[in-house]
């Protein structure tokens, strides 16, 4: 498990060249400035289309949406085959690229447990074309392909639950992150770097633009994800060993992080209910398997 | 024909403000054509857009290479040469800046009109969404489209309190905007290159994106490095236990002023 750091233990180089052309308040950019402070130079960063975050001082390279896991694979074989195994794969990858265009090859990437490191700037749709719904958008959020309308609440399903999905490929490491908490996510990234074998983490990325938001409020935003329990911090070792990073005594109402984005801005109080209803089961499905520290499937 | 080519950052509404115009210009029997520009627009970066008004149907189909008229919607955006660029002799600038016209820093064989449109946005709309504001400038100036078309194509976009608010910034625009003058400014080249230089990689420098500067007083910081922490465009460094600040690479997003503790930071308006 990854140990608490605090903020001055948090490296004071800097691996991203700004200024870049994500937009003001982009928390992605801010995921990516965290995530590579923590990985370091000796890494080689793979990227497939997403929106533009950060540029870093690492081997970059670009491949197709649908084989973000095929192409770490391949890097991370060709290391081995030169001996050079202390150099870190990293797949930088948005929630598309992830959750959904490119879920076959990441998925075959964890089951073949391949040496890399997936990272997720996740901010809940396609957000590099305008925001489209993508598998990670939250129910009744609005997105440019789920409108508000007579016939429309926004999305109609639930979000799709893949840091669990990676947890039951039985990999080594998987944990969710946040912006607003970046000791705890340097710390994970720096304890993912330490395992060989496959790791996922997904780091929640407020999008100012997408989600309808002032930028002055990325960070306000992520925060209240992680205290209303809409956005767990957890890691999970080998698909079993379970802890929650973030165990306030009492979770805030999810109806604080909902008012602040204009994504929302529609729900009815009943709707709000519902959402808080299944962030509180959750929650504490949640809780229990902290308590005893694995999942018991 | 009339032709403009608007400028403007994104979130500004500069692709709105185009619309909009259009709209008036059809309610008041005329031919239009908006044209936003293709790119990889961002919150902040420089857009341009286009727009045809004319008393025939507009059969041209391309991008505006050479207005009669630019509007600028952003005060920084409209001290850069570039916005010039193919401006027909004697053609109109109207430019979102806080000084009267005699004062506008650019020159050349062109009018030019300002007005305070951000400010105006930020009296109206709280916000410095400065669209509308800019629209009452060119129907003062202009006189091609009424300033009650714009009210209405307004209020047909945005129905309730939101459609007044900028009913109301159309107007006051309307009212605080001086007729044209000659361009007496300096005439020179834009050392920053072209406007749209957006799209994937690095960018030459972000200070053109802000509206808002973050000024640090050093008395009250504590030296916590929350602000260097949070600053997603690593423009806040960390020296002495104290921060330091290139404005080359802030955009202005204002995370640093909304997280700091002890309130050390203030969000001053860019001075122009």
């Amino acid at each position: 498990m990854s140990e608490r750091i605090t903020i001055k233990q948090v490296p004071l180089e800097e691996l991203v060249i700004t200024p870049g052309s994500a937009c003001q308040g982009c928390g992605a950019a801010l995921a990516a400035r965290l995530a590579f402070k923590a990985l370091g130079p000796n890494t080689i960063r793979h990227s497939i289309p997403a929106c533009p975050d950060n540029v870093t001082r690492t081997p970059t390279s670009g491949g197709e949406f649908e084989a973000g896991g095929d192409h770490v694979t391949g890097t991370w074989r060709a290391l081995k085959a030169l001996g050079r195994e202390d150099v870190q794969v990293v797949g930088f990858y948005g929630d598309g690229g992830v959750y959904d265009i490119g879920f076959q090859s990441i998925s075959g990437a964890a089951i073949r447990n391949e040496n890399v490191f997936i990272i997720c700037k996740n901010n809940e749709a396609y957000m590099n074309t305008g925001g489209q719904v993508s598998g990670a958008t939250p129910q009744f959020a609005m997105t440019t392909t789920t409108p508000v309308g007579p016939m429309s609440r926004g999305k109609p399903h639930s979000r799709k639950n893949t840091p669990m999905i990676f947890a039951m490929h039985g990999v080594p490491y998987v944990a969710t992150a946040s912006v607003a908490f970046p000791t705890d996510l340097i710390a994970k990234v720096q304890y993912g770097k330490g395992i060989r074998g496959f790791k996922f983490l997904d780091i929640l990325s407020p999008c100012p633009t997408g989600w309808r938001f002032d930028p002055s409020k990325t960070i306000e935003v992520a925060r209240l994800a992680v205290q209303t329990g809409f956005w767990p911090l957890y890691e999970i070792i080998d698909g079993r060993k379970f802890r929650l990073n973030y165990k306030p005594r009492e979770l805030k109402p999810v109806a604080e992080y909902l008012k602040l984005q204009g994504r929302f801005r529609h729900l009815s109080e009943q709707e709000i209910e519902e959402i808080q209803r299944s962030v509180t089961e959750y929650w504490e499905r949640l809780l229990k398997l902290d308590e005893i520290g694995e999942i018991l499937i | 024909m009339i032709e403009v080519r608007l400028h403007g950052r994104g979130g500004q509404g500069a692709v709105t403000a185009n619309e909009i115009l259009a709209e008036a210009a059809y309610y008041e029997g005329k031919y239009a054509q908006a044209i936003p520009m293709y790119g990889t627009e961002r919150r902040g970066a420089p857009v341009t857009a286009y727009l045809r008004l004319d008393e025939v149907r507009v059969r041209e189909r391309d991008l505006v290479h050479e207005p009669d008229i630019v509007v600028v919607l952003d005060p920084a955006i409209a001290q850069r040469p570039a916005i010039l660029e193919g401006l027909k002799e004697g053609g109109l600038v109207i430019a979102n800046y806080p000084h009267p016209p005699e004062l506008y820093p650019l020159g050349g064989n062109f009018m030019v009109s300002t007005v305070d449109a951000t400010a105006i946005a930020l009296e109206t709309l709280k916000r410095p969404i400065t669209n509308t504001a800019i629209l009452g400038a060119f129907s003062k100036v202009t006189g091609l489209v009424k300033v009650e078309s714009i009210e209405k194509a307004i209020l047909h976009r945005f129905p309730g309190p939101l459609g007044e608010m900028n009913v109301n910034a159309v107007r006051r625009a309307y009212e605080r905007t001086p007729m044209p003058i000659q361009a007496r400014g300096e005439v020179r080249k834009d050392e920053e290159g072209p406007l749209s230089g957006s799209g994937y990689g690095l960018i030459r420098s972000a200070a053109g994106w802000r509206t808002f500067r973050p000024v640090w007083d050093l008395d009250k910081c504590t030296g916590c490095r929350i602000c260097w922490i949070f600053c997603p465009d690593n423009a806040i460094g960390w020296a002495e236990e104290k921060p330091t600040v290139d404005y080359r690479k802030c955009k202005g997003c204002g995370i640093c002023v909304n997280e700091c503790p002890t309130k050390a930071i203030e969000f001053k308006r860019e001075g122009i």
